[in-house]
């Protein structure tokens, strides 16, 4: 695995202390993906977003408000995030387990406060990592806050499981 | 200079290792509750499956206890076999809720750093530890290594002072301050209470500590004092040693002060824990259900004064009252002291400790529509049943009080 470059995504709009617990309702909790990946389903009725109930090939991207994902830490949230074809989020801010787990299962959380209010639910985005930027479908580029030279190398070894293994690989 | 005893806490236990703004950091206990250490149990088994100290680490099954589906007792029951294959020492079916488990037993003193697979292990800060919740991927990394990576929080030192009015509790003391700040308020900040008059028990700082996390905290924790020394040495059963910190050694990046003398009651209104007013101002609300449990108010002092206010009362016509203590050892000891009688005699039904009714798992489901007075932590939409369905967070006098009215009431109206 490793971190894509350049990310492209359907626009998921999300507002502001959107919460596990209603992102990911306990009820879904469960070993299996597409129960879990249901879950997801089932929060984003309840947050009455546009989402689509079908993974999109072309991958999602949200973009959420403050204190994004804040909450229980049950990781079935970013894992139905990520088995839904989520392939980056961005937020004006992130609740600090939820965004250690989004790097840890090798999804990009990037903090931008400037986009919320530009971007349309559905609009196709541009992101790319490396350069710090995401493009709105009608070629605006906003930059996000770098990221933090830990993130990055767990980022790039694919998540925090394959980062061990390289740093047992060193050891 | 030291920001705090969080930050004394990292740098003793830092390996030295630095990546952008993270330390890696050695761990010295690892809380594991049922479903998120199963999240993680085919991973650990892809990586050899060796824990790094047996004798650091406790499981419980708390949250599917007992399972009430198959799908929870396969997941309950993969924990259970784990932990008898691999001889865990400590471990615990079905005798309480993880974090209460956690301050009963007797691994924490302060000064450690203890990491758990559950939000809510901020509640062991209380005993003067820095004490975090983690997701299962990282909480795997600890099992596998012994360490993990933190990034040093910004402390903030809030000295509690003042008299304690009788109506008041630890709950109505965080509520304050996450109505004050609210929810992202304390995002990624350690805060540090201290309580010199020690007029606040342990189980309110546990339920204090327990719910800096609604507030985005990293962890929460109380200054060591007088009241540490004696709840360990009734833990432990003898005198227990730490290293004392005066105030001097710490640079503070904000400091607050709460008047203890002047708190009102408090209510969080749906659907936010920091969406809290004073009870006085949402009085006469009409409610279905009371709950007084979970790792935030299950504990004996809330079943004591649960029982001073129903004693020789009923609870209201239709409403239900559910109670659940937050451990065995605490439903034994309200036994004992006659707590539980009283709540019985008042109409109330009194469940296993679990985490069932507060994390919407199993028990007292809330249907559509439905509004509960609850002590637990969280009022999210949706977490306690029906997505219509409304939660308001109060204190156990408050729930109790609310319990004998039918309606949100002001415990200062029975008391």
């Amino acid at each position: 695995m490793g971190l894509r470059k350049r990310i492209t995504g359907r626009a998921w709009k999300l507002g502001d202390h959107i919460n596990t617990d209603i992102l990911h309702p306990s009820p879904y909790f469960s070993l299996n993906e597409t129960r879990v990946k249901e879950g997801l389903v089932e929060g984003m009725e309840r947050l009455g977003t546009d989402a689509k109930k079908d993974s999109s090939d072309e991958g999602i991207i949200i973009v959420a408000g403050e204190n994004f994902g804040c909450g229980s830490s049950r990781e079935t949230s970013v894992r139905g995030l990520r088995s839904f074809g989520v392939k980056g989020v961005v937020a004006a801010s992130f609740a600090r387990i939820f965004f250690r787990s989004l790097a840890n299962l090798g999804l990009p959380a990037l903090e931008c406060r400037d986009i919320q209010e530009q971007v349309r639910d559905g609009e196709l985005l541009l992101l790319s990592v490396e350069e710090g930027w995401i493009e709105l479908a009608d070629k605006r580029r906003f930059p996000f806050s770098p990221i933090d030279g830990h993130i990055q190398k767990i980022l790039e070894a694919g998540g925090l499981i394959p980062y061990l293994q390289k740093e047992r690989g060193k050891g | 200079m030291l920001e705090g005893y969080t930050d004394k806490i990292i740098q003793k236990h830092s390996e030295g290792r630095r990546e952008g703004e993270y330390e890696a950091v050695d761990v010295d206990f690892v809380l594991l509750p049922d479903p998120t250490f199963a999240l993680l149990l085919s991973e650990l088994k892809d990586l050899g499956g060796r824990i790094w100290d047996k004798e650091k680490v406790f499981v419980t099954v708390d949250h599917f206890a007992p399972p009430s589906t198959i799908e929870r007792a396969n997941i309950a029951k993969a924990v259970i076999s784990f932990a008898k294959n691999e001889a865990l020492p400590h471990q615990s079916i079905y005798q309480g809720i993880c974090h209460q488990l956690l301050i009963e037993g007797p691994w924490l003193r302060p000064g450690m750093l203890v990491l758990g697979a559950d939000s809510h292990t901020t509640t062991a800060g209380a005993l003067g530890c820095l004490a975090t919740g983690m997701g299962s991927t990282d909480i795997l990394y600890t099992l596998v290594t012994g360490k993990t990576w933190l990034r040093p929080p910004k402390a903030v030192r809030i000295d509690l002072m003042g008299k304690l009015p009788p109506y008041i509790m630890g709950k109505d003391i965080i509520l304050d301050l996450l109505g004050r700040f609210g929810e992202g308020g304390f995002r990624y900040q350690a805060l540090e209470f201290y309580d010199d008059g020690g007029v606040l028990s342990m189980d309110d700082r546990f339920a204090i500590c327990n719910m800096v996390v609604e507030g985005g905290a990293k962890n929460g924790l109380f200054a060591p004092d007088q009241v540490t020394k004696n709840y360990l040495e009734e833990r432990d059963g003898h005198s227990n040693h730490w290293e004392k910190s005066s105030r001097e050694d710490f640079h503070y990046t904000q400091e607050l002060k709460v008047d203890l003398s002047s708190l009102k009651p408090k209510v969080a209104l749906p659907h936010s824990p920091a969406h809290a007013v004073t009870v006085e101002e949402v009085k006469g609300e009409a409610i279905d259900q009371v709950f007084i449990g979970s790792c935030t108010g299950g504990r004996l002092r809330d079943l004591e004064l649960t029982a001073r206010i129903l004693k020789k009362r009923k609870v209201a016509s239709g409403i239900r009252l559910l109670i659940t203590p937050a451990s065995q050892k605490i439903y034994q000891e309200a036994m004992e002291k006659g707590y539980l009688q009283v709540i019985l005699e008042a109409g109330g039904v009194i469940l296993n400790p679990s985490c069932g009714l507060c994390g919407g798992i199993d028990k007292g489901i809330l249907a559509a529509g439905e509004k509960c007075v609850s002590t637990s932590n969280r009022n999210f939409q949706g977490r306690m049943g029906d997505p219509s369905s409304r939660i308001y967070l109060v204190s156990p006098l408050t729930a109790a009080a609310s319990a004998l009215a039918g309606r949100i009431i002001d415990p200062r109206e029975v008391m």
